[in-house]
């Protein structure tokens, strides 16, 4: 099946003697359905147009509601009317030429170098529709050409006097939307219709504008055009009435005024009556286009909804390009919730079984396989075929009774669609897509169960928690897309981030909290342990025994290195080193293989994808394992102070206050300079703030110095694993300022925020500063001020989500067509040179660091 | 040299969709970043824009950033000696003359303004009243005179009252020590040397200044940077923001992918926002364009000047539903057909065509 590939489109406009040859019915009657419900000839909805009931013939090409595709129809405007969309454009035009001879204002020797000016920007030729050669000093493709034509205009536009007929040039006007102005005196549409189609072609050609394709005087309308009715279907509602389309009405709308418009003329009614009456048929045209024409009013449907006319159709996030065409619908994908399986591994997906029988992959049926086409034929349960796509692209559903029917026509070319099974590719996605890494390919894994499943270790990347997330989930169809699935999409293969070279998986959370528990020095395991937590990676040797006859967690980590890893590298506390295969020194943490970890790239590097991601599964199970052992948890004993501790953060509490309380006393006294681009009111409140702000540094300096590991959400903090010293300070210290918009908070009642406080207190428990901790418990007045700064915080976050989401919109649509050429520079979609050389090195970011890797093992 | 670097593995494949990439891995943190501008409090208490609301800044290419900052170094002999340093700072922190007046008369009938500066305030300054009057001179159209020792006397003929209240509130906002628009500099200390780091930026006229290192001046204001240094200093000026940036915030970005956005918004010798009024709304194809923002507007231009979409790019494809040209489908794979007939199964296949 060889598509026909489009190789360009060309916009222009249509010219009436266009409209006529398009439309199949001139439409005469402001009307649609007659009592009986049939379309009435010459109406809005002719069957001429289409049809789209489906008892209806299309009186022009004969077809069904579904087989026709629909004709123009048009209609003829008594008078001509300005189209909306180009009178900015029709401005330029009147602007640029002569009232009198309408010619364009420039001398013959400025023509010659406008021509020459202009097509300097032209390198090739563009041929025609006829394959004849255009011109090309009409045409206009490049931006810098559109540039260039705007400079140009903008000279025409001061020309006083006609270089040809002399005739100084009155002063044209121009008022939105549709209103022209010569020497003051309005043009009606007819007038400015006919100085348009006074201007030569090739003064239209200096212009940039192609005669052949657009002549100005088309951008006054004298017919219009009437799209087919399945562009605009009507709707029967329950009660059996109709409701047509908001285009639909407002065609009506035309056709009724055009008539009274034409009824009136005849009639020789008065001037202002039929002025009148040609304004209103001008509005009606104008809302047709665009219904968000400024200094329009807007048009509107009797429930006082506005109508969406075609510019609306078009335009915006539900528009027909963002909506309709750029988003694409596609079939073979599922969606469900997520939830985890420790079972599978990175590089699996569990696929729910009434999904799997759901989702069908391509067999493309061959000489070679015609024998297993014909088994899978054969099956009557999962796995099974569904369908069967015939060489001329028809989709048979395939049933008990027609097998023996399938089967007999079964030739090479046919492709039969499987159900899903084990070990097929499908892409795995989670919205909101920010990054590549957001789809990857997996192997499905057909599970009992109504969810997709994942081992934990790759939510990270999809950002995925299963607190009822969603994914989905697509098959690949093609064989170049498998192909591209599991040579590039697979997980293992994303094992770096592309925007920094950093592992995308790695140790995190539990892991790291476990491998504490395991790699610490004097972690001693018993026999039974140690059997049982590398029996749980699959490891049926034993490490070297200690003395005591008990296995050190070091040497139960170190059995599922490589036999020839050497590394060394320093942590968070202290050094860790590793030789042939065996850790001898050091705690596995954050560092080593956490994000970034230096050992996880190390072996990624020396052993590859597949041993990197092994290990990285081994050491989740075995750090969880011992996590289970060493009772990795917390309670609320972890935060009851020491009498030592209770007494410092009253110190610390008091001492912030009062340090804060002699910078409001400065103030009062008008001692506090002022910061440079701020008011003296506002220093106080930024210098208060970090003033506080220090309160709860302090504070967690006293907690390190007192608390130790044996202290589990301590440890947790400590390791990296979940949680941070500023949670352990708010929990057990006290919560310290809030802060709205990084600033104390103001507001409330007037001078305070609450009538507890004196009014225009400065003091800091009247804004915000919390001196209680959550084991405390709040005052209400702290309660109250945590709500505040809660509120501020909840806020912006929705908003950074929405900004930051425009932000990224904004730099795909800028960078999308950006590529790597073959000589490593970096191009755009027009062929425009970027970078000569991609990031100055032709160095891929995903591999920057590994390179480094690679450079110091060289060394 | 890049090209003669041997190819270990690490290089960019070509047909890599770099912008995408850089877009996304500029995008994805910004999720997590803050929406606040910061001050960094304490002594130096210089104001600057940080997080996202900077990244967008930059991006948009602002025509004056909301916190201008420089840092200014000074000339090798001088950097070490505080009491040198101290008098370069003099000579760029702006102060206005309302800053060095203990109050003023105005007579509007005489068109007189007279200036009664104080003494203490000047000697903080180490200035007197000559050197002040000599500076308000340069205003436009005022004449100046040294009435006493620490007063000044401005004469100004407006046409009207309003112009002459006019001229007389510039000339007390008028600078007279340092450079115009540094509102606050502050000597730092690096090791040994001191630098000047200021909120406000103005580096042609502090370029001028005696003592200053001309080559190592640094300002985060975009085009101020080209105007003075050129497009070059301009795209490395927007590479290196951004990653400043992204790093105060604790976020890891490869350099290439800011570079490529610094590339993208500078490549044409100008500097271009990224968004419709930049790279994105100047886009060859009409469909880009349409179908990113302010779609009626492309199309409707597009058919007056008979536009022609060729198809390239990567939004027009997704919208026709052609393949994308970029990565893999970058690459096209020429095949003999002579070849396939070698094929076993092929040739059978042919074979029994013939016979028919």
């Amino acid at each position: 099946m060889q598509a026909e590939i489009i190789d360009n489109i060309r916009f222009t406009t249509i010219s009436p003697d266009m409209i006529k040859k398009m439309s199949v019915a001139k439409l005469i009657v402001a009307d649609t359905y007659n009592e009986e419900g049939y379309p009435i000839d010459g109406g809005l909805v002719d069957q001429r147009l289409g049809v789209i009931d489906p008892g209806l013939k299309c009186k022009t090409c004969g077809g069904r509601a579904k087989s026709c595709p629909g004709h123009f129809g048009h209609l003829e405007l008594v008078r001509p009317v300005i189209h909306p969309e180009f009178s900015k454009t029709i401005y330029l035009l009147l602007q640029s030429t002569c009232h009198s001879c309408h010619r364009i204002l420039l001398t013959e020797e400025q023509v010659s170098d406008v021509k020459a000016a202009i097509k300097s920007f032209f390198v090739e030729d563009v041929p025609d529709e006829n394959g004849t050669t255009v011109d090309i000093t009409s045409l206009a493709t490049t931006i810098e050409d559109s540039d260039n034509r705007l400079a140009l205009f903008k000279k025409l536009k001061a020309v006083k006097k006609c270089p040809y007929c002399g005739t100084v040039q009155q002063k044209k006007k121009f008022e939105r939307p549709t209103f022209f102005y010569l020497n003051n005196s309005r043009m009606k549409p007819d007038e400015v219709h006919d100085w348009l189609s006074k201007i030569s072609d090739a003064d239209v050609k200096l212009l940039g504008i192609d005669p052949a394709a657009t002549r100005p005087e088309w951008f006054v309308l004298t017919t219009l055009l009437v799209p087919p009715v399945n562009v605009r279907p009507s709707i029967t509602l329950e009660s059996g009435e109709r409701s047509e389309d908001d285009l639909t009405h407002k065609l009506l709308d035309i056709i009724r005024i055009n008539q009274r418009l034409e009824q009136d003329i005849d009639a020789g009614a008065p001037q202002i009556i039929i002025d009148d009456l040609w304004e209103l048929l001008q509005y009606q045209v104008t809302t047709y286009f665009n219904n968000e024409t400024p200094g329009v009013p807007v048009a509107r449907h009797r429930s006082t909804r506005p109508l969406k006319t075609l510019a609306q159709r078009l335009k915006g996030k539900e528009g027909r390009l963002r909506y309709t065409l750029s988003g694409k619908r596609v079939n073979f994908s599922a969606r469900t919730v997520i939830s985890v399986d420790p079972t599978l591994t990175i590089n699996q997906v569990g696929v729910p079984l009434k999904i799997a029988e759901n989702l069908t992959t391509p067999f493309y049926v061959t000489l070679w396989n015609i024998d297993e086409a014909k088994r899978l034929i054969q099956r009557t349960e999962y796995p099974m075929i569904i369908n069967v796509i015939m060489k001329d692209g028809t989709r048979k559903r395939f049933t008990e009774t027609n097998r023996d029917e399938i089967l007999k026509a079964l030739e090479p070319g046919q492709i039969l669609e499987k159900q899903l099974v084990d070990n097929d590719l499908v892409l795995f996605n989670r919205q909101p897509t920010l990054h590549r890494i957001s789809i990857m390919a997996h192997e499905a894994k057909v599970l009992p169960g109504k969810t997709l499943r994942l081992n934990v270790s790759v939510a990270f990347p999809y950002n995925a928690d299963f607190d009822g997330d969603e994914m989905n989930l697509h098959v690949p169809q093609s064989l170049e897309a498998q192909a591209e699935a599991r040579y590039l999409m697979q997980p293992k293969l994303q094992f770096l981030s592309p925007r920094d070279g950093r592992p995308i998986l790695f140790a995190k959370e539990d892991e790291l909290g476990g491998m504490f528990f395991l790699t610490r020095d004097g972690a001693e395991y018993s026999k039974e342990d140690a059997c049982r937590m590398l029996a749980s990676v699959g490891i049926n040797e034993l490490p070297k025994q200690t003395k005591d006859g008990t296995y050190t967690g070091k040497g139960i980590f170190s059995m599922i290195l490589p036999k020839d890893l050497d590394f060394e590298s320093k942590t968070s506390s202290g050094r860790i080193a590793i030789r042939k295969g065996e850790l001898i020194e050091g705690v596995i943490d954050e560092k080593s293989m956490g994000g970034g970890g230096a050992l996880i790239i190390k072996i990624f590097v020396d052993y590859g994808p597949d041993v990197a991601t092994a290990i990285l599964a081994k050491t989740s199970r075995l750090a969880l394992g011992a996590a289970a052992q060493g009772g990795l948890t917390i309670s609320i004993r972890d935060y009851y102070n020491t009498e030592k501790l209770d007494k410092e953060r009253k110190i610390i509490a008091d001492q912030v206050e009062a340090k804060a309380m002699e910078l409001v006393q400065k103030y009062k006294e008008k001692k506090l300079d002022a910061l440079p681009g701020y008011t003296r009111k506002e220093t106080l409140e930024i210098l208060v703030m970090a003033q506080l702000e220090e309160a709860r540094h302090l504070a967690e300096q006293s907690l390190q110095k007192e608390l130790t590991t044996e202290n589990n959400a301590f440890l947790m903090s400590k390791v990296r694993a979940r949680g941070n010293i500023v949670n352990m300070v708010q929990m057990s210290m006290f919560l310290g300022q809030q802060a709205v918009r990084g600033r104390r908070p103001s507001r409330g009642y007037s001078g305070r925020i609450l009538p507890y406080f004196r009014k225009n207190s400065s003091n800091p428990e009247a804004k915000g500063y919390i001196k209680s901790s959550f084991f405390d418990g709040l005052s209400p007045t702290e309660f109250y001020m945590h709500a505040i700064g809660s509120r501020d915080s909840s806020m912006t976050k929705s908003l950074i989500t929405a900004v930051s989401g425009y932000l990224q919109r904004r730099l795909i649509n800028a960078m999308q067509d950006f590529y790597v050429d073959e000589n490593s520079s970096v191009k755009d979609a027009s062929g425009a040179l970027i970078q000569t050389v991609y990031g100055g090195d032709g160095v891929d970011p995903m591999k920057e660091r590994v390179a480094k890797n690679k450079m110091q093992k060289t060394a | 040299m890049a090209t003669e670097r041997k190819n270990d593995g690490i290089d960019v494949v070509p047909g890599e969709a770099v912008g995408v990439i850089a877009a996304q891995s500029i995008g994805e943190p910004g999720t997590q970043m803050v929406l606040r501008t910061f001050h960094s409090a304490g002594i130096s208490s210089v104001i600057t824009t940080k997080g996202l609301p900077r990244i967008i800044e930059i991006v948009d290419a602002r025509k004056k950033p909301k916190a201008p900052t420089m840092e200014i170094a000074l000339e090798k002999d001088i950097e070490k000696k505080y009491e040198k340093v101290r008098s370069v700072w003099r000579a760029i922190e702006e102060v206005k003359a309302r800053q060095l007046i203990s109050s003023f008369d105005e007579d509007l009938k005489n068109s007189t303004l007279v200036l009664h500066l104080d003494r203490d305030k000047l000697n903080f300054y180490e200035t007197n009243g000559r050197l002040i009057a000599s500076r308000l001179a340069k205003q436009e159209g005022v004449h100046v005179e040294l009435v006493g020792p620490e007063t000044i006397k401005v004469k100004f003929k407006g046409k009207t009252v309003e112009a002459t209240r006019r001229a007389f509130i510039n000339v007390l906002g008028a600078t007279v020590i340092g450079v115009k628009g540094i509102m606050k500099a502050n000597i730092q200390q690096e090791g040994e040397s001191f630098y000047i780091a200021t909120f406000g930026s103005n580096m042609e006229e502090v370029m001028a200044i005696e003592g200053v290192d001309k080559w190592n001046l640094y300002s985060n204001d975009i085009f101020e940077v080209m105007r003075v240094y050129g497009i070059e200093a301009a795209r490395n000026l927007i590479a290196r923001e951004l990653a400043t940036i992204i790093d105060e915030e604790g976020f890891t970005v490869s350099y290439r992918h800011l570079a490529l956005v610094a590339d993208a918004m500078t490549y044409d010798g100008t500097i271009r926002s990224v968004g419709r009024h930049g790279v994105a709304g100047r886009k060859e194809s009409v469909f880009a364009r349409a179908a990113y923002e302010e779609t009626v507007k492309h199309i409707v231009n597009a058919s007056v000047f008979g536009e022609r979409d060729f198809l390239k790019g990567v939004a027009e494809n997704i919208l026709i539903g052609k393949q994308i040209g970029l990565g893999t489908g970058n690459v096209k794979l020429a095949m003999n057909k002579d070849d396939l007939k070698k094929v076993k199964g092929v040739r059978k296949k042919e074979e029994a065509k013939e016979k028919e």
